[in-house]
């Protein structure tokens, strides 16, 4: 059943047509953050991309610092091996037994599955295929102790992680395991929401008008103060969460 | 509709201001949310906090003077994007539809992350009279669910509560042994809620931004059941109000710096959500279903009004609610609605009609606090004299905030007070009487200092009920002036 129920559309634009006392027109001037198109958007992508490139350094200490004020804890190498090192140590120190991971660039770059079993951790990559339904894997992700995720974008201005979830990148890794790691590329970084949401904007309209069916930002652990306004870390999503800066 | 108790305000304030552990909760929200707000505005610095609402006003004007056209626009990509919108005019209509879809749906268990709408609309008692067993996950919302009672805050629902009694509710509603450690009492929420959230069929939202340009819902939460809810279950319906409907993408960025800041003091909260359409076929996990329920209840007729239009600007950041001398005193449930504090003085009358709510924009003392702190600068100062005026100047009695007495009272003090004769005569008269009082071999009022102490004075001990009332100067200032200062020192 694909009908919409309630009052039609066209009804109730009317009655707000009414309300505001207009006609239906196009807002007139045409509001300046629609009215760029692809190439306009294009240039100012240009220049965020070389602005990020030529400030990455100092754009990396900013966001390291942000981050860590904001739950995260923040590991910060270049070296994939000692990356790796960091993923054992935190894995170890937790007790994990299960672990399950995203597919996504980075674990390319950082080979965790082979040192991690060879720990007798268990890993499994969050990707369905006629094998592996999805139900399984969402069994496998209620079971994990970790998961392991890259980031699509990191913000500086906020210090969060940015995941665009598809296919290899489960929308349930990084909030059902009670720990939550992140590994994070120098590339993915942005220096503000600004330069976040013109890049979307810009990828938004080049794919023709796909959005993707979920953004999510992830800034530290989950909490709430909803009880004497007291903070507690870890309610429905993970209490501890890490953060692995490649550079 | 939730029930209005709006009527009761006088009342029920007189109950909270007298509650001990009310005080308790209540002087908290200045010391706990309002601190670290202006911490937060301080981090930033007050001139660039100042541009940034000014750009949200922007956008806000915009948007809402040309609702039209956006919320045309943002079904046109929800629909493209495989989600379903659907208008409901008022409270009964966004019911029923949520109704038709978990009945189609063979709906048995919802997971519902908060939203204020859905309280404004009674929406769970919709859903349990379909056969719904419906979870509120945010603990806060949970806490109020279990205890059966209304928010008392917009961000913090379960702020009067306190932790000995989230803790006996926990072990009469959920069977647990009784602990008040803030900590277990959360851990105990997780547990009892996160097997909800696997079985749940569907996961209902609010939404604090809707974006026209991609058809995106967007939530702001720090606990994760936001992302829970609207992950886990196969179908995802968002309720929310018309007017959360912002442009474009890039509008997000400045909400995004104010609403934390002004709500909990965070730079940001620890999840955003953005949700477009249901799961695309490759994704791994996400609902089959989205849908998006877009809600009027008396939107339109505050829309219509030039004079209140602005309190749809809202971003419900709670912020005027934490610095309100009478929000402070009297707290969340006095107002008798869903939407609590200064905005809410504004939104309850104009959703629930001023005959209902006339007491309510009475209950300010026009300090000005809320529009200071406002991050969309909404002048709620002048709305509430709007609301007064309207108030007083109805032609229905039953809209009317002060009975025939009062009104009587104000009329004839007007015009004493536009006539320098009749003031003048009552000045006299005022005299004449304090000292024929003065003559009696008792005074018949208690007397301090030249003060006439409170609760003494018949007729006027509304007035004088909490306070002293000083005496009639034997002279004037004018008489005062005429004498000796007209001349010169």
């Amino acid at each position: 059943m694909d009908r919409p129920l309630g009052v039609p559309k066209a009804e109730f634009l009317d009655s707000v047509r009414r309300a505001l006392d207009r006609k239906p027109a196009a807002p007139d001037p045409a509001y300046p953050r629609l009215l760029d198109d692809v190439s306009a958007l294009q240039v100012e992508a240009k220049r965020i991309r070389a602005r990020l490139i030529e400030t990455r350094p100092a754009l990396l200490d900013r966001f390291a610092e942000v981050a860590e004020a904001g739950g995260w804890n923040v590991h910060r190498t270049s070296d994939p091996e000692n990356a790796m090192a960091h993923i054992q140590s935190v894995a170890d120190s937790l007790g994990v037994k299960n672990a399950v991971r995203s597919d996504q660039e980075v674990f390319a770059q950082i080979l965790v599955d082979a040192p991690l079993e060879s720990t007798g951790i268990s890993v499994t990559t969050v990707s369905h295929s006629p094998d592996r339904s999805r139900e399984s894997l969402r069994s496998s992700i209620i079971a994990a102790d970790i998961g392991l995720t890259g980031a699509d974008y990191a913000v500086a201005e906020t210090g969060s992680v940015i995941i665009m979830p598809r296919k290899g990148l489960s929308r349930l890794v990084s909030v059902v395991p009670p720990v939550h790691l992140a590994l994070v590329r120098p590339e993915d970084l942005v220096e503000s929401l600004d330069d976040l949401f013109l890049l979307r904007r810009l990828e938004y309209h080049d794919k023709g008008g796909e959005m993707g069916s979920y953004l999510n930002f992830i800034t530290g652990p989950s909490r709430t103060a909803d009880i004497e306004q007291t903070l507690v870390v870890g309610v429905h999503g993970p209490k501890e969460v890490h953060l692995v800066l490649l550079g | 509709m939730a029930d209005i108790k709006t009527k009761d305000f006088s009342k029920a304030s007189a109950v909270s201001i007298l509650d001990p552990q009310l005080r308790r909760a209540l002087r908290q929200v200045g010391t706990g949310f309002d601190a670290a707000r202006r911490a937060a505005i301080d981090e930033v610095s007050p001139k660039l906090w100042d541009e940034w609402r000014e750009e949200a006003r922007r956008i806000k004007i915009h948007s809402l003077d040309h609702l039209d056209y956006y919320l045309d626009l943002l079904e046109q990509n929800v629909t493209k994007a495989g989600g379903h919108v659907h208008f409901a005019k008022d409270a009964a209509q966004a019911n029923d539809i949520m109704a038709e879809l978990v009945r189609t749906r063979n709906i048995k268990i919802a997971t519902k992350s908060k939203s204020m709408v859905s309280e404004e609309l009674s929406l769970n008692p919709a859903l349990e009279a379909q056969g719904v067993d419906v979870y509120e996950t945010d603990l806060g919302e949970y806490i109020i669910q279990l205890a059966e009672e209304t928010p008392f805050h917009l961000v913090a629902p379960a702020l009067h509560k306190t932790k000995e009694q989230v803790a006996q509710l926990f072990t009469d509603k959920l069977g647990i042994p009784y602990n008040d450690d803030i900590n277990a009492l959360a851990a105990a929420a997780r547990l009892a809620l996160r097997e909800k959230f696997l079985q749940a069929d569907l996961g209902i939202s609010g939404a604090n931004f809707l974006v026209a340009e991609t058809g995106t819902l967007v939530i702001i939460t720090n606990e994760g059941n936001g992302r829970l809810s609207t992950s886990a279950p196969r179908i995802h319906v968002g309720i929310t109000g018309m007017e959360k409907v912002i442009p474009s993408l890039q509008d997000l960025a400045v909400f995004l710096r104010l609403l934390p800041r002004s709500a909990t003091g965070q730079r940001i909260t620890s999840y955003v959500s953005m949700i477009t359409g249901p799961r695309r076929a490759d994704d791994e996990d996400g609902p089959e279903e989205f849908h998006l329920i877009i809600v009027d209840n008396g939107r339109s007729k505050m829309l219509a009004d030039p004079d209140l239009r602005e309190a749809l600007y809202c971003i419900r950041c709670g912020a005027c609610l934490n610095i309100c001398p009478v929000y402070q005193k009297v707290g969340g449930h006095a107002y008798g609605w869903v939407y609590p504090g200064p905005i809410g003085a504004i939104v309850t009358p104009s959703l629930v009609g001023l005959k209902e709510a006339q007491d309510l924009p009475q209950a300010s003392s026009l300090c000005g606090a809320c529009r200071e702190v406002c991050p969309v600068n909404i002048n709620i100062p002048r709305m509430l004299l709007h609301l007064r005026q309207k108030s007083a100047e109805s032609p229905d009695p039953s809209e009317r905030s002060a009975g025939l007495v009062p009104n009587l009272l104000a009329e004839g003090y007007t015009r004493v007070m536009r006539s320098p004769a009749l003031l003048s005569a009552s000045h006299k008269l005022g005299r004449w009487q304090q000292n024929v009082w003065a003559a009696m071999p008792f005074f018949p009022f208690s007397k301090k200092g030249g003060m006439i102490r409170k609760a003494s004075l018949p007729l006027l001990s509304r007035w004088t009920r909490m306070r002293d009332l000083p005496e009639l100067p034997k002279e004037t200032f004018r008489d005062i002036w005429k004498k000796d200062l007209k001349e010169g020192p």
